[in-house]
C-alpha cells in the first residue's frame, strides 16, 4: 500500500498511475487536491478508456512521475 | 562600532520605540486626541486593508490593495483630524457616550533603522495590538492584529523624543468585520 | 391560509390608515422566520456585479437572505447563482471570497461541480454507485431566475416571480442613475475591489427604511456636517442639487421600491463641484455637460438614497454605493457594501472618489456610523414586552402624496411627495412597509402583481 500523494500541485504533463494499474497524463488540475483531469495512456481494466480524458479521484492515484 | 555597541544601540532603540508606542496608546486610551494628532506626520498614510478568504497559493488576493481598492481605512492626517473633530462635537452618537478603550501593544520589533540604530532618524517597527473597546452598557469589541509603522524623527523636533508616525499599516485579523463601527483609532 | 392562527404576522401590524407600525415586525422571532419564506424566498435579491466576475471561471461569494450562494461565470461566459451547499451532505463547496476555478469540489466526500453547476465528479461512481446515480438530478441548486441589468446581477428562487424588469417597474430608472455613466452613457459602472461586510445588531428593516428615503434624520449626521467630510471639506455633499430645483420622494406602491430624487429646472446651469481638486472638477464638469447633451430633459433627475424591495439600497451620487441588508436573525444584520466608479474614469478620479466613499460609508464611515448607532439601540429598546405594545409612528405627510406629479414640464412616475418646502415625509417608509405586509400576506405571486390585474381591467 503506497503512501498517499498530494495531487493538488501536480503539473499538467505529469504521468499518474492509478490503483487499477492504468496510467494517465494530467491535462489540467483544478488544484483542489481531490480531482485532476487526465488522459488515459494505458488502461488494462478497460482499454476503451485509452485516449479519453476523465476526472481522476485523488484516492485512485498511487504514483506520480513529473513531466519530462 | 563593536558588536556589543551595535546590540546595545538596537536594544535602546527598540525600547525607545516601544515606549513611544505605549505613550501613544496612553493618549488614545485617555481620549487626549489633540495630543495624539500632534504625533502624526503631516504626510501620514493610515491604511487598514480588508482581507479575503483565498485559496492556498493565491495569497496575492488576500488583501485589498492600497490606493486602489476599498479598505476599512486609507487616509491621511486631514481625515483623521476630522474624525477627532467629529468626536469632539459631543454629538457623534456612535461615540457618544464615549467608549471605554484600552490599546494593548505588544511584540514590538525593530525592523529597520536609518541611518543606523545608534542615530536613527527613521525606523520601521512591527507590533501586535489588542484593542478592547467597551461601550454603553455591555457592548464589547475585541480587535486583534498586526501593525507596521514607519516612525520619523525630524531634525528640528522640539522636546520629548520627537518621534512622529509617518505611516501606519493595520492588519486586522478579521474578514467580515465583527464590530458595528470603527469610531476609534488603531 | 397565510393568516391562519399559527402565523405571527397578522393584518393590522402595519396600519396604513394611521401610519402606525407595530414594533413586533422588527423584533418578533416568528415573524422573522416567516419573512425568510414569504419575502426572501420569493423576491428578487441583489447578488453582485459582473465586474466582480469578469472572466470565465471567476466566482465570488454572495448571499440571498440568510443563505450563502456562489456568483460565478461558467466556461462559456454565462453567469450563474448557486446555493453554496453540496447536494450530497450539505457542506459548502466554496469557502473562498473570490477566485477562478474549473470546478467546485466538496471537501467532505469529494463531489465536484462544474461552474455551470453540473455534477461532474463523483468518487467511486462506477464502484460504489454501480454507475446508478443520476448525476443530472444532483447538480448545485440554481436560482429559478437570474437577471443582469447594466452589470448588476439579481436572482430569485421563485419561478413564479415576474421577470426582473417587470419587478422593477419604473424603478429601472433609479437603477439607471446608479449604473449609467456620469456622462450619461449606459451601464458604465464597475465595482471598486473589495466588498465591505460587517455585522450590525439590529433588524434588516431599520437600514432598509432609512435608505428608502429618510429625510428626517439630519440630526443623526450633524456631527459630520460640523466636522466636514465632503471632498472639499464642506458638509456631507458637494453637489448643491437642491438650490433651484425640487427634492422629491418617489414611491412605487405596487412594487415597494422608493427613492429620494432631485429634479432640476429646465435650462438649469450646472453648478461647479469638487472645486478644491481641479482635475476632478474638470472631469465632472465635462461629464455633466455630456450627460445633459445625451439625456436631454431626463438629465434633470438626479439620484439620492433609494431602496429596491426588499433589502437593496441605492445611492447614486455621493457616495456612489449599493448595499444589501442580509438578515442573520431578527436582531442582527450582515451588511454588504459595494462602491462604484465609471470603468474608464481616470485613476485620479477613481482614487479621489474612493477616498471619499470609505470615509463616508461603512463601519469606518463618519456618516454611516451614526446611522448604525441609532438602528442598534432603537432595535434594542424595542425588544421588551412593554415596548412592543407601542407602535412606531410613520404618519409624517400621510395623505400628501400625489400621482401624475409634474413640475416644469417633467413628469415623475409613482406617488410623489414634493418635500422641497415641507422638508420631509415618511411616505417612502410607508411604501416599503405596505409592500412588506402584502408579501407577508400573499400566498402567491398572483396576488402580488396588482399591476397585471389593473392592466387587464383597463383593457376591458
Amino acid at each position: 500500500m503506497s503512501d498517499p500523494i498530494n495531487i493538488r500541485a501536480l503539473m499538467p504533463g505529469t504521468q499518474i498511475t492509478l490503483t487499477d494499474g492504468a496510467v494517465a497524463e494530467i491535462v489540467s488540475n483544478p488544484a483542489d487536491g481531490v480531482w485532476v483531469f487526465a488522459r488515459y495512456l494505458d488502461s488494462p481494466r478497460d482499454p476503451a478508456l485509452v485516449g479519453q480524458e476523465e476526472m481522476i479521484f485523488a484516492q485512485d492515484v498511487v504514483a506520480a512521475a513529473p513531466p519530462k | 562600532m563593536s558588536d556589543t555597541d551595535a546590540r546595545t544601540a538596537h536594544l535602546l532603540l527598540t525600547h525607545e520605540v516601544a515606549e513611544f508606542l505605549y505613550r501613544e496608546a496612553e493618549l488614545l486610551d485617555e481620549r487626549r486626541y489633540d495630543e495624539w494628532l500632534a504625533l502624526l506626520a503631516d504626510d501620514l498614510r493610515y491604511w487598514m486593508p480588508m482581507r479575503r478568504n483565498v485559496k492556498f497559493g493565491e495569497e496575492g488576493r488576500e488583501f485589498t490593495r492600497e490606493g486602489q481598492d476599498i479598505a476599512w481605512f486609507d487616509e491621511g492626517k486631514d481625515t483623521l483630524t476630522r474624525r477627532v473633530r467629529q468626536i469632539q462635537t459631543g454629538i457623534h452618537w456612535a461615540e457618544e457616550p464615549v467608549s471605554r478603550i484600552s490599546h494593548l501593544v505588544t511584540n514590538v520589533q525593530l525592523v529597520e533603522a536609518t541611518p543606523s540604530a545608534a542615530e536613527a532618524r527613521e525606523v520601521t517597527a512591527r507590533c501586535r495590538f489588542l484593542i478592547y473597546r467597551n461601550r454603553v452598557e455591555t457592548e464589547t469589541d475585541i480587535l486583534v492584529g498586526k501593525r507596521e509603522d514607519v516612525l520619523r524623527r525630524p531634525n528640528d523636533s522640539e522636546g520629548g523624543d520627537g518621534w512622529q508616525i509617518a505611516r501606519r499599516k493595520i492588519i486586522l485579523d478579521q474578514n467580515v468585520l465583527l464590530s458595528k463601527n470603527l469610531t476609534f483609532f488603531f | 391560509m397565510a393568516t391562519a392562527n399559527s402565523s405571527a404576522y397578522r393584518p393590522g401590524l402595519v396600519d396604513m390608515k394611521t401610519g402606525q407600525i407595530s414594533r413586533e415586525i422588527f423584533v418578533n422571532e416568528q415573524i422573522y422566520a416567516e419573512e425568510q419564506e414569504k419575502i426572501f424566498a420569493r423576491a428578487w435579491l441583489f447578488i453582485g456585479h459582473e465586474s466582480q466576475i469578469p472572466n470565465p471561471g471567476d466566482y465570488a461569494a454572495a448571499r440571498m437572505g440568510e443563505e450563502a450562494v456562489i456568483l460565478c461565470r461558467d466556461r462559456t461566459g454565462e453567469v450563474h447563482v448557486f446555493l453554496n451547499s453540496c447536494r450530497h451532505r450539505g457542506m459548502k463547496v466554496c469557502r473562498y471570497d473570490e477566485g477562478n476555478t474549473m470546478v467546485f469540489t466538496c471537501p467532505y466526500h469529494g463531489w465536484s461541480y462544474g461552474t455551470d453547476g453540473r455534477l461532474v465528479g463523483v468518487p467511486f461512481f462506477r464502484e460504489a454507485y454501480h454507475s446508478q446515480l443520476d448525476r443530472a438530478q444532483w447538480g448545485l441548486v440554481e436560482v429559478a431566475q437570474l437577471a443582469r441589468y447594466k452589470g448588476s446581477v439579481w436572482a430569485t428562487w421563485d419561478p413564479a416571480a415576474p421577470p426582473f424588469l417587470e419587478y422593477l417597474g419604473a424603478a429601472s430608472g433609479f437603477l439607471d442613475l446608479q449604473l449609467d455613466g456620469w456622462d450619461g452613457r449606459e451601464g458604465q459602472a464597475e465595482v471598486l475591489g473589495g466588498v465591505q461586510k460587517w455585522l450590525i445588531p439590529c433588524n434588516w428593516k431599520f437600514p432598509a427604511e432609512n435608505f428608502s428615503g429618510d429625510t428626517y434624520h439630519n440630526i443623526s449626521h450633524r456631527s459630520v456636517d460640523l466636522a466636514g467630510i465632503g471632498p472639499s471639506g464642506s458638509g456631507r455633499r458637494d453637489m448643491s442639487e437642491l438650490l433651484a430645483g425640487r427634492k422629491l420622494h418617489v414611491c412605487l406602491p405596487d412594487r415597494g421600491h422608493q427613492t429620494i430624487l432631485y429634479l432640476s429646472p429646465p435650462d438649469d446651469t450646472p453648478r461647479p463641484a469638487y472645486q478644491n481638486t481641479p482635475l476632478v472638477a474638470e472631469y465632472f464638469r465635462h461629464c455633466e455637460e455630456e450627460r445633459r447633451r445625451r439625456l436631454g430633459d431626463k438629465a434633470r433627475l438626479l439620484g439620492a438614497p433609494g431602496e429596491i424591495f426588499p433589502n437593496t439600497a441605492l445611492l447614486s451620487r455621493q457616495p456612489r454605493t449599493m448595499a444589501a441588508w442580509h438578515p442573520k436573525s431578527p436582531h442582527e444584520t450582515e451588511v454588504w457594501r459595494w462602491f462604484f466608479v465609471d470603468k474608464d474614469a481616470p485613476s485620479e478620479v477613481k482614487n479621489f472618489l474612493r477616498d471619499y466613499y470609505i470615509r463616508y460609508s461603512g463601519p469606518g464611515g463618519m456618516t454611516e456610523q451614526d446611522d448604525m448607532e441609532n438602528w442598534n439601540y432603537a432595535h434594542a429598546a424595542s425588544r421588551g414586552t412593554i415596548a412592543r405594545r407601542h407602535p412606531y409612528t410613520y404618519e409624517q405627510g400621510i395623505g400628501t402624496a400625489v400621482e401624475n406629479f409634474e413640475w416644469q414640464g417633467m413628469r415623475v412616475p409613482g406617488r410623489v411627495v414634493d418635500i422641497t418646502d415641507v422638508r420631509s415625509s415618511e411616505e417612502p417608509a410607508r411604501n416599503l412597509y405596505r409592500r412588506w405586509a402584502e408579501f407577508m400576506q400573499a400566498d402567491s405571486w398572483d396576488e402580488l402583481m396588482t399591476w397585471r390585474k389593473n392592466a387587464r381591467a383597463a383593457a376591458e
